[in-house]
């Protein structure tokens, strides 16, 4: 084995925060975890920076041979992946300060950074899935955290789809790759011709953690629920896991998938509008900002059926969508990490920190938000059919209403009560925000595949293009900022937190007390009670298990007929 | 007798010595019974290696005594047979080391021990029968010897589980050596041979060699816990726990698996097997003890019978595995022969300290478990984490191997049914899980034992962490040469071979 400096850095990103995150679980070294966030991050950034793009780390003697790699979309996954991971890691070793079981936090997270580092290195089927499993199960401890009776539903709703999204992943891995090997090489699309089953259940399996519609319904409770650094890494890194297993595992780009081209993009364009219009009307800004991110993986759910149904796009839209990730997740986490802040700890400047990012993500002129959607926008217009007229209008429309979306976050940020507790350290907190800031300004115009597009936006006539819906933001912003909330939720409704999942869960809760109202007008046995079929059942179960104790007896008849059996076909031998 | 051959008897009398010995140590006598068991386990454990290393290479291990004129008792150790040893060998060691823990200062020490050492010399002998004659002398010893584990407290409730387990166990056996001695008439000596020893047979006697089939199932599928001979099971769970352990993972529900193997494999062989027809309603049936066994295992409130029932739907896998009649699906199914094994110990040992140091026998007392006693919930969740197929544990990899043999067989429903088998093991598992981490301790531990250095005595603590890091190492480790994967791949290897 070659132990090149290229392998030592795949290595280390992956096994420096497994390393930090075993050491916190030993009662002595707790404290290690917290302190360890700090090189686990840079080992991934350092691996983004520095290896290159042919060396491949491959352990055959671990699970069913694990490789690791970087291929260029992935280099751009694990930079803004580990920026993330680094400075919301900073982040929270101020914001935990004095908190009794912080250390707890710190070791999902750096299992949860492990797994994140690992599923985007990961080169082959096996290694992917291990390392998103490992993310997907770690962040409960991060979601369920503040164990207030809301974080531990948020929990239980969010362990609920990552198991769903685990088996529907195992059934789709398997029939992806199982009829020709045990495993498969990323990216797995160009090497098969894959069943209709096996895309769909690696389309929802990843679009449970996508946020696609639908599925998306943990997302804006465990976000909200979690502790503020951790909610940062889950909508703006982790949640990207689900749009690069779309990328690594379904053929996109490749001819005969038309249709399917056609349902990601509509399914995009769904989530971009329904995020916006379920985030305008809630109080908590977290919320709002989960809400939005449903919206923005939208956009790139949408860049990924435009890339299906035209594969003559797919090279450069491929580079729009992880364009759009970066910007995303370096806008979302900075985001997030200012609900810890604001609005106490604000001065009057550094309330630009929070609309830097905001204007971002709404899309104004010279921010990462403008180059990310031009680039999606420049081969949306290439599309065959009618797309080019219909995406040319719902876009810039998306692009207001995630202005407003913005507008709406940052009057919600400002009633807002902050969500770190006293003893919590702005020391490190603040200039952890800083940095992430800065960095999703700046870094667009310097990381490679982001800075070809940018240099395109900067001409007059694109700077006005993405500007205008933005005038038309900020005379609606006004509004919103006058209008107290009442005047939105007249106009969309009320759409309480988690959406879909609260009438599925009133639903049940109805059924239950309509029967047990029908129980108490009817006498016992008629009712059709809930509770009481679900006794009926179990207790159906028990006897019917009971009656198969009868197979005791059974046994000695079969013994019985096995030795008439056996004597007839002596006999009939004899003869 | 050369040297080789009496490795196979060194194998079989390092735990029947130690048996006969123990039964006549005096019950005092702590650190003498406890000196000749460990001896007992140490020096198996260094033979199953030699012997591993040697069948690794290619060789044979052979021995043949007359019984009767034309009836040999051959012991007989190949590739697969080391399999079932090496896990009883590993999984031995650290239950008596459990066990000495367990029961110390109660009473009847010497005959449990005693039993507990005869139990595991049967399982040898199944592992290591070299004909269709050993391997039901032996099985037929297990039975008997396992029934004064599972009275052993002697309770009403324990004998009448022992009742229970007899009852199903005897009339199992009985019609074993019906099936048994019709294929001896038909078929001649029955030496177990790699790709089956029916030769010619299948054309002339068909419909005989299906009902003998049925016969064979019906009866190992007692020990191995096919739904619907799966009764005892869960009530033998009465046991001490480290004979539960000890049952669940090796000794008891693994010998009628391993039988069921051993004619399918090696009595049919796989290409007769299939032209009988016999292999599809084999593998329907482990399905449906698969999907029976969760389904029942929802419903229980006690740990121990919640995980009785998790037995009955795990072992079948390895049935599955086995009778879908593929490479890569019996690779599945044989390696969780010792995944299943490695998890369900390291659960059933959990269960037991927390029986033994909290006195919590029940789910819904297990509040808080996981502050009280990090290290056993630590181990416990590993397990239950495998046995969900979370990768990169050892049941991901048996599952994995299983999903892709099914398929690559053309039997798709076979992915739908591991994939409904995790969702029901994950509604099982993650609220015990849920609660013992992530809940507040709601009241007082029924009895609790506090006053040992760790969260329990160490002999309690040891055994649960060694196989929870062995399940780890498994499933991690998978791709390297001394991993059970790799064993069993040379296994399947050997019996695919063209011939």
């Amino acid at each position: 084995m070659n132990y090149s400096v290229d392998n030592v850095l795949l290595g280390s990103a992956v096994l420096l925060p497994l390393f930090f995150a075993v050491c916190g679980l030993l009662p002595r070294m707790r404290g290690v975890a917290a302190a360890g966030t700090t090189p686990a991050g840079a080992a991934g950034l350092a691996a983004a920076l520095c290896v290159s793009a042919e060396s491949t780390l491959d352990l055959p003697w671990t699970v069913l041979g694990l490789r690791l790699g970087l291929d260029e979309t992935g280099r751009t996954f694990l930079f803004f992946s580990a920026i993330l991971w680094l400075l919301a890691g900073l982040y929270g070793r101020g914001y935990f300060r004095g908190q009794e079981r912080a250390w707890l936090y710190h070791v999902f997270y750096a299992f949860a950074m492990a797994g994140n580092f690992g599923l985007i290195l990961a080169r082959d089927a096996v290694t992917f899935y291990v390392f998103f499993a490992l993310m997907s199960f770690a962040s409960y401890g991060l979601v369920v955290h503040n164990r207030t009776d809301f974080a531990l539903r948020a929990g239980r709703i969010y362990i609920v789809l990552v198991v769903a999204g685990e088996v529907a992943l195992f059934a789709g891995l398997v029939a992806l790759i199982g009829r020709t090997g045990i495993n498969v090489t990323l990216p797995a699309g160009e090497a098969m011709a894959a069943s209709p089953a096996a895309l769909a259940l690696l389309t929802a399996g990843f679009g449970i953690k996508a946020g696609m519609l639908s599925l998306h319904t943990w997302l804006p409770l465990a976000h909200p629920a979690a502790p503020v650094p951790a909610s940062a890494v889950l909508s703006g890194a982790m949640i990207k896991a689900g749009l690069l297993g779309w990328l690594r595992f379904l053929p996109v780009g490749q001819d005969g998938y038309a249709s399917w081209g056609t349902f990601f993009i509509i399914a995009g364009l769904a989530a971009a509008f329904y995020g916006v219009a379920a985030g305008l009307v809630q109080t908590d800004p977290k919320t709002i900002l989960a809400y939005s991110s449903i919206s923005q993986m939208g956009f790139m759910t949408l860049g990924v059926g435009a890339g299906w149904m035209a594969p003559e796009l797919w090279s450069a839209l491929l580079v729009a969508v992880t364009v759009y990730a970066l910007h995303h997740g370096l806008a979302k986490g900075a985001l997030f990490l200012s609900a810890g802040i604001a609005p106490g700890g604000m001065s009057r400047w550094s309330w630009a920190g929070v609309a830097v990012p905001a204007l971002a993500l709404a899309g104004a002129p010279l921010t990462s938000g403008a180059v990310a959607k031009s680039a999606l926008k420049y081969s949306a217009h290439e599309l065959p059919g009618s797309w080019p007229a219909v995406l040319g209008v719902l876009l810039p429309v998306a692009a207001i209403a995630t202005g407003l979306l913005m507008a709406r976050f940052v009057v919600a940020l400002r009633e807002y009560h902050s969500a770190s507790h006293g003893d919590a350290d702005r020391r490190w907190m603040v200039p952890a925000w800083a940095a992430l800031v800065l960095a999703s300004v700046a870094v667009i115009w310097f990381w490679e595949p982001g800075a070809g597009f940018a240099q395109g936006t900067l001409k007059a006539g694109k700077i006005f293009k993405a500007a205008w819906p933005l005038l038309v933001v900020a005379a609606a912003g006004l509004a919103v900022y006058r209008w107290p909330p009442e005047f939105l939720t007249r106009w969309i409704g009320r759409v309480p937190p988690g959406d879909l999942v609260v009438p599925a869960e009133a639903v049940l809760l109805f059924l239950r007390r309509t029967v047990a109202r029908a129980a108490g007008r009817f006498p016992r046995r008629a009712a059709p009670d809930l509770g009481n079929l679900v006794d009926r059942v179990a207790s159906r179960m028990l006897g019917l298990e009971k009656s198969l104790g009868v197979w005791r007896r059974v046994l000695i008849v079969l013994l019985g007929l096995a030795l008439l059996l056996f004597a007839l076909s002596m006999a009939a031998a004899a003869k | 007798m050369n040297l080789q051959e009496s490795y196979l008897y060194f194998i079989l009398l390092a735990s029947l010595l130690p048996a006969v010995i123990i039964f006549f140590i005096p019950e005092q006598r702590h650190r003498l019974r406890v000196f000749v068991n460990m001896a007992g386990t140490t020096i198996k454990l260094v033979l199953v290696f030699v012997l591993m290393a040697g069948v690794r290479q290619g060789k044979v291990y052979e021995s043949r005594i007359t019984l009767l004129p034309d009836m040999d008792l051959v012991l007989h150790a190949d590739a697969l047979s080391l399999l079932f040893i090496g896990l009883s060998a590993v999984l031995w060691f650290l239950t008596t080391l459990y066990a000495i823990g367990y029961l110390e200062n109660s009473p009847h020490r010497s005959r449990f021990f005693g039993f507990f050492s005869l139990c595991v010399s049967s399982t040898v002998g199944v592992a290591l029968s070299g004909n269709l004659v050993t391997f039901v002398i032996f099985y037929e010893a297990l039975t008997l010897s396992t029934y004064p584990l599972v009275v052993h407290r002697g309770t009403p409730e324990a004998m009448k589980a022992g009742a229970t387990y007899l009852a199903y166990t005897l009339g199992g056996g009985a019609v074993l050596l019906v099936a048994v001695v019709w294929l001896r008439i038909l078929a001649g000596p029955l030496d177990f041979q790699t790709g089956g020893m029916l030769g010619d047979l299948v054309q002339t006697y068909p419909l005989e060699l299906r009902c003998i089939f049925v016969l064979l199932i019906g009866a190992l599928g007692v020990k191995a816990a096919l739904v619907p001979l799966h009764g005892w099971l869960p009530k033998a769970m009465v046991a001490p726990a480290p004979v539960s352990a000890l049952l669940h993972a090796v000794a008891v529900v693994k010998a009628g698996a391993f039988g069921i193997v051993r004619v399918l494999y090696d009595v049919y062989g796989v290409d007769p097997a299939a032209q009988l027809g016999v292999s599809t309603g084999l593998a329907v049936l482990a399905a449906v003890t698969i999907l029976w066994g969760s389904l029942r295992a929802l419903a229980q409130d006690e740990l121990k019978k919640r995980l009785a029932y998790s037995t009955v739907s795990q072992v079948s896998y390895i049935i599955l595995g086995a009778a879908i009649l593929g490479p890569v699906a019996t690779i599945g199914g044989l390696v969780h022969l010792v995944h299943q094994g490695l998890m369900k110990i390291t659960l059933f040992f959990c269960a037991g300290n927390y029986a033994e140091t909290l006195g919590v026998h029940h789910i819904h007392g297990m509040d808080g478990a996981g502050r009280r006693m990090p290290l056993t919930t630590g181990a416990f969740t590993l397990g239950a984490l495998g046995m969900i197929g979370v990768p990169p544990l050892a049941g991901f990899v048996s599952k994995w191997y299983l999903g892709i043999g099914g398929l690559r067989a053309g039997q798709e429903w076979v992915v739908a049914v591991l994939v409904a088998s995790s969702v029901l093991n994950a509604c099982y598992f993650l609220p015990i899980l849920y609660r013992a981490w992530f809940r507040e301790q709601a009241a007082a531990w029924p009895e609790e034992h506090a006053g040992s250095r760790f969260e329990a005595h160490w002999m309690l603590l040891t055994p649960p962490l060694v196989t929870a890091a062995l399940c780890i190492a498994a499933g991690v480790c998978a791709g390297s040469d001394w991993s059970p994967l790799e064993w069993v791949k040379m296994i399947t290897e050997r019996e695919y071979a063209p011939r």
